[in-house]
């Protein structure tokens, strides 16, 4: 889904953003424009759990630019399971107040080997 | 109500696997190259008091032209008497049943179709109902196209005429190898894998082998290199003959298709092919092809648009509901054919050495009785053959779930639990199976592939890949990045060190 | 994960992605006593696991969620309305007795085979990747040639990447979403290579996807070769004419170990088959009435098996649908039989449900065959939406409300997607 936006501008001033259907457009449309930001979703190495990978995305956004220096501090975390979906793993990425990654899947710690994913 | 299939302990004793990291040694025999027909020869000599050993150059053995062979028991009607290969093939279809008993490899003698596509035919199909009479080929009959379409209603209604050879046979090919080689370990044959021969010398009690894993001295070297039997014999400087690889394409057609046709359909053969066929495999699906091309390159496993082209043109005009959208997969092999076009089986100029050359179709169905061929050549050359008072002809197979009754099945998720989880849900292969195959020698992915069938459905591995890679992974304590697909350079994944991307060019 | 299993059900659902979850909780707001969902991975939740990208619940949720807390999300509500949830587990048939209950046959390592007795199925198989045998890319067998979907998971779960050097073909939101997960990784993504002049994925992954991190988009191109023995060493791409056939003489090799395949998804119908459910051969899933019943009485479908979606919230809306009234059905609440038959016209390629009644508010599903702007969907002679372009990478929905059918007379009603009869096609006009 989306629709084609147009963005009418000098300079940095916008004039006029046309062609959305909802104001989540709009402000897409006005963002992308002044400073665009981009949300995240990565995974960091996880032990004790059925699977090796934790799933995680950063809460807020961060900047276009910033995306891999922001994927180098995530993936340099390291997590033990048990874990909860919504837990903070890293506060503030890139000294962003409230910038935070989070979990995004419970992970029960997994007692053995066997326990691991045959799958 | 279980079958003698079904006998199989899931905690029988560690079969034998392959020797990893030890030296080489004295054998009376070395077979250099685990095709089919190394495996077979294994297996024979394994009946004797002999030190044999097998060397393959790959991961596991069958993983050259065996794997890739149309995998047909011919009935034996087709190699003139007077050649080399003809007589093999006669003998070798006869001793297939009793293989089937003691190995329990998927064979069935489904019967073969050799169809005339116009009246001008007719005359090389009775000639080839003669030749095959007059080699002892049992059951040869002349249908007409009432009873072709009778039989096989699929087929096109312009064939006037068919021949039937009931004794023909559809088999895995790569599960007769793998049997053959299990049960030849079994019974004391010792197996080197990823260990290419890189030269051969004469010595006074015979010859030395080098490989990577050192020198193998030996009083007999039996030279079963498939392709590369040529190279092979230029080791020892002789030249007498070369290997012209000829290439054949096949396709593998949806499971839907099952049933399409019940027997093998061959055109009527040329000088260099039996022609491009619909085969219907042992497992139940069609498959179309081979393709005959010519190729100077040992690796060309390459389909190629020119062989699709060629095979479903061909196809269409035996069997018109067949068309190129059907295809699940393709692959290609090579049929170690030589400059004689016959077979290249005895003893040379240097001592202990002996040819097992050459080895196209009928090779497959040959093979058994090529064994029988080098133990008498064996024994000619001076070799003492003792039996074994504990040869074990018999090895188990491992059950194919997919293939057992709901009682059955019931049965041994009871005896193993691992029969209750599904590894690959394309052809209901199931974990306790997985482990059988690595039991049974399997070490890659194809490894478990060619044993299962886990990885050869519709969704061609794209769910049980990871998870046949876990099994492997934990069976033979390997980290997951090391399973292979095929052994060699043929890695699946990489870990994810600790990930620090570079900053790539172009990011805005 | 593991529940309990029990001897009889009220509804099975045979899936426990987000279909089967939604089917789950439709059913019991219907007021279906006893649901079962039956998962074969040892957690439920099905490929929202490995999406771990956000862009999930928008609709259902009103806020945007990647794919493993909106299992995890739904997975709540089902196990809170007391679904019973069964994973680990395979079904490896379904009867049909005379009275019209179902027989489920579920194998386990734990339980060994069980039957279970149900009133309604719902069938939440989902579906699976095309391969590449499905495009026939002529070449070797080497390893490194594999499904997007397949490289997700090594990546997201298992912690592996599936080569360093990436060529995508197919430009479908796997392929897209895959590209980006692996320049993260520190991959280089050489390129995605579409056949078709346009996109097959949504405009926000081209952008956030490919743009973003450089990698360039090639249409109208397509993978012609696969050279490598072992491993992957480099493919052939050739553009292609308008008719898609490759033009080998511009062809160029692109170095890569990896090919990774988003060429399209296709419904897991195989159980459906041996039931002998009628399929539709636009869609490769069944044919339904408007309570998403297949030609077997009392067996429902929803999700991908039914026909392949674009976005979950979607596939929730159309599953809680399925099971509410498959609900309903195992209640022995009768729905009056669907008396209208869809029929895709011009430019549509399928719609779904393939039945429909004057009882109630529907919602079609459909694609279109291909890319058209401005246009306008004409619902027979009832109904006439503008729309300003349609692409077959998005589904199309529309609402139809029952006074508008209950004008109707005939027993088919076609959908049909026209140009816009503005200005521009009526030039002379």
């Amino acid at each position: 889904m989306g629709c084609p936006l147009q963005l009418v501008h000098e300079g940095n001033k916008i004039h006029e953003v046309s062609g959305y259907e909802c104001n989540r457009g709009a402000k897409y449309a006005q963002q992308e424009f002044t400073e665009p930001r981009r949300a995240m979703s990565t995974t960091v190495a996880i032990s004790g759990a059925r699977w090796e990978r934790l799933p995680v995305k950063v809460a807020g956004t961060v900047h276009k630019k910033k995306v891999l220096d922001a994927a180098r501090k995530i993936h340099a975390l390291r997590v033990e399971a048990p874990v909860k979906a919504g837990q903070v793993l890293l506060a503030d990425l890139m000294g962003e107040k409230g910038v935070n990654v989070i979990a995004c899947r419970t992970m029960a710690r997994v007692a053995s080997a066997q326990e691991k994913a045959s799958t | 109500m279980p079958n003698s299939k079904m006998k199989t302990n899931p905690k029988t004793k560690t079969r034998p696997q392959p020797a990893v990291g030890q030296p080489g040694g004295r054998f009376d025999v070395a077979i250099i190259g685990g095709g089919v027909v190394g495996c077979a020869i294994a297996r024979a000599l394994s009946r004797f008091r002999l030190k044999t050993v097998l060397l393959e150059r790959n991961e596991e053995v069958a993983f050259g032209a065996t794997k890739t062979n149309s995998g047909i028991v011919h009935a034996g009607h087709n190699a003139p008497a007077n050649t080399v290969k003809g007589p093999l093939e006669v003998r070798g279809n006869k001793l297939f049943d009793e293989l089937h008993k003691d190995l329990h490899f998927g064979f069935r003698r489904c019967g073969e179709l050799v169809v005339a596509m116009e009246e001008a035919q007719i005359p090389d199909l009775e000639k080839l109902k003669r030749q095959g009479e007059e080699k002892g080929v049992a059951g040869l009959e002349m249908w007409a196209p009432e009873r072709i379409q009778r039989e096989e209603p699929n087929l096109s209604t312009k064939i006037v005429m068919a021949l039937l050879a009931p004794t023909a046979g559809v088999i895995n090919p790569y599960e007769f190898a793998f049997a053959l080689i299990e049960n030849a370990m079994a019974n004391g044959v010792e197996l080197r894998v990823n260990c290419p021969v890189a030269g051969i010398e004469q010595a006074a009690q015979g010859l030395r082998l080098k490989t990577p894993q050192g020198v193998f001295e030996t009083r007999f070297a039996l030279n079963c290199a498939g392709v590369f039997a040529d190279e092979i014999a230029h080791m020892l400087g002789m030249k007498d003959f070369r290997i012209i690889p000829r290439k054949g394409e096949e396709y593998m057609l949806d499971k839907r298709l099952q049933g399409l046709v019940r027997r093998l359909i061959f055109p009527l053969p040329t000088k260099t092919s039996k022609g491009i066929l619909v085969i219907p495999t042992f497992d139940g699906t069609i498959m179309v092809g081979p393709t005959a091309e010519t190729t100077e390159d040992r690796y060309d496993w390459d389909t190629t648009p020119f062989g699709a082209e060629k095979v479903f043109s061909f196809v269409r005009q035996l069997c018109p509901s067949i068309t190129e959208r059907d295809t699940i997969t393709e692959f290609a092999g090579l049929r170690p054919a030589s400059d004689t076009d016959d077979f290249i089986i005895g003893p040379t100029r240097v001592k202990g050495f002996i040819n097992v050359a050459g080895i196209q179709s009928p090779g497959l169905t040959a093979a058994p009785a090529i064994a029988e061929r080098v133990c008498d050549i064996l024994r000619d050359e001076g070799l003492s053959f003792e039996e074994k008072d504990d040869f074990e002809a018999h090895t188990p197979g491992t059950p194919h779930f997919a293939a057992l009754s709901p009682e059955e099945q019931e049965f041994l998720i009871k005896q193993d639990p691992r029969y209750g989880r599904v590894v690959c849900r394309c052809e209901l292969v199931t974990e306790a199976e997985v482990h059988g195959a690595v039991d049974h020698g399997a070490r890659t992915l194809d490894g478990i592939k060619f044993r299962t069938r886990a990885g050869m459905g519709r969704c061609q591995g794209g769910f049980c890949t990871t998870r046949c890679m876990d099994i492997l992974s934990k069976r033979l304590d390997k980290p997951f990045h090391e399973i292979t697909k095929r052994g060699g350079g043929s890695w699946i994944s990489v870990p994810m060190e600790a990930p620090v991307p570079a900053k790539p060019e172009g990011v805005r | 994960m593991l529940g309990r299993l029990e001897k009889d059900y009220d509804v099975v659902v045979v899936g426990g992605g987000p279909a089967g979850m939604g089917a789950a909780l439709g059913a019991r707001e219907a007021g279906a006593e006893k649901v079962l969902i039956l998962d074969r991975e040892p957690d439920p939740g099905g490929i929202l696991l490995q999406c771990i990208h956000s862009g999930f619940g928008l609709h259902y949720f009103k806020e945007e969620l990647s794919g493993p807390e909106y299992a995890e999300r739904f997975l709540a509500k089902v196990v809170d309305r007391d679904v019973d949830v069964v994973a680990d587990c395979y079904v490896s048939g379904i009867a049909v007795d005379s009275d019209g209950s179902k027989r489920v046959r579920v194998m386990s390592a734990k339980d060994g085979v069980r039957t279970v007795q149900a009133r309604s199925v719902v069938l939440c198989m989902g579906c699976r990747e095309r391969t590449r045998g499905a495009i026939r890319i002529p070449g070797g067998r080497p390893s490194g040639v594999l499904t997007a979907g397949l490289a997700q998971k090594l990546v997201n779960m298992k912690g592996q990447l599936p080569g360093r050097r990436v060529v995508i073909l197919g430009s479908g939101d796997i392929g897209l979403i895959m590209a980006r997960r692996l320049r993260l990784e520190g991959c280089e993504v050489m390129g995605v290579y579409e056949i078709l002049p346009y996109t097959n994925g949504l405009t926000r992954n081209v952008v956030q996807c490919l743009d973003d991190f450089g990698v360039p988009l090639h249409l109208s191109t397509t993978v012609t070769y696969i050279h490598g023995r072992d491993r992957l060493e480099k493919v052939t791409v050739s553009p292609v004419d308008e008719r898609l056939r490759p033009d080998l003489k511009r062809s160029k090799d692109i170095p890569c170990d990896t090919l990774l395949l988003s060429i399209g998804l296709i419904p897991e119908n195989e159980l459906s088959q041996s039931l002998g459910i009628q399929l539709d051969a636009a869609t490769a899933g069944p044919q339904v009435s408007s309570t998403m019943e297949t030609s077997m009485p009392g067996v429902f479908a929803c999700g991908n098996v039914l026909h392949v979606h674009d976005l979950v919230d979607f596939v929730t809306n159309e599953s809680l649908l399925a099971g509410r009234f498959a609900g309903e059905k195992a209640q022995g609440i009768r729905r009056p039989a669907d008396n209208i038959r869809t029929v895709p016209g011009d430019n549509v390629g399928y719609v779904v449900p393939h039945r429909l009644s004057p009882e109630r508010e529907h919602t079609l599903y459909m694609r279109c065959k291909k890319a058209m702007k401005p246009c306008r969907i004409r619902v027979g002679n009832l109904l006439e939406k503008k729309l300003r372009f349609v692409v077959p990478a998005e589904m199309i929905m529309l609402k139809i409300k029952p006074d508008i059918l209950e004008k109707f007379q005939g027993d088919s009603l076609r959908v049909d997607i026209v140009p816009d009869g503005g200005k521009e096609s009526n030039g002379n006009g």
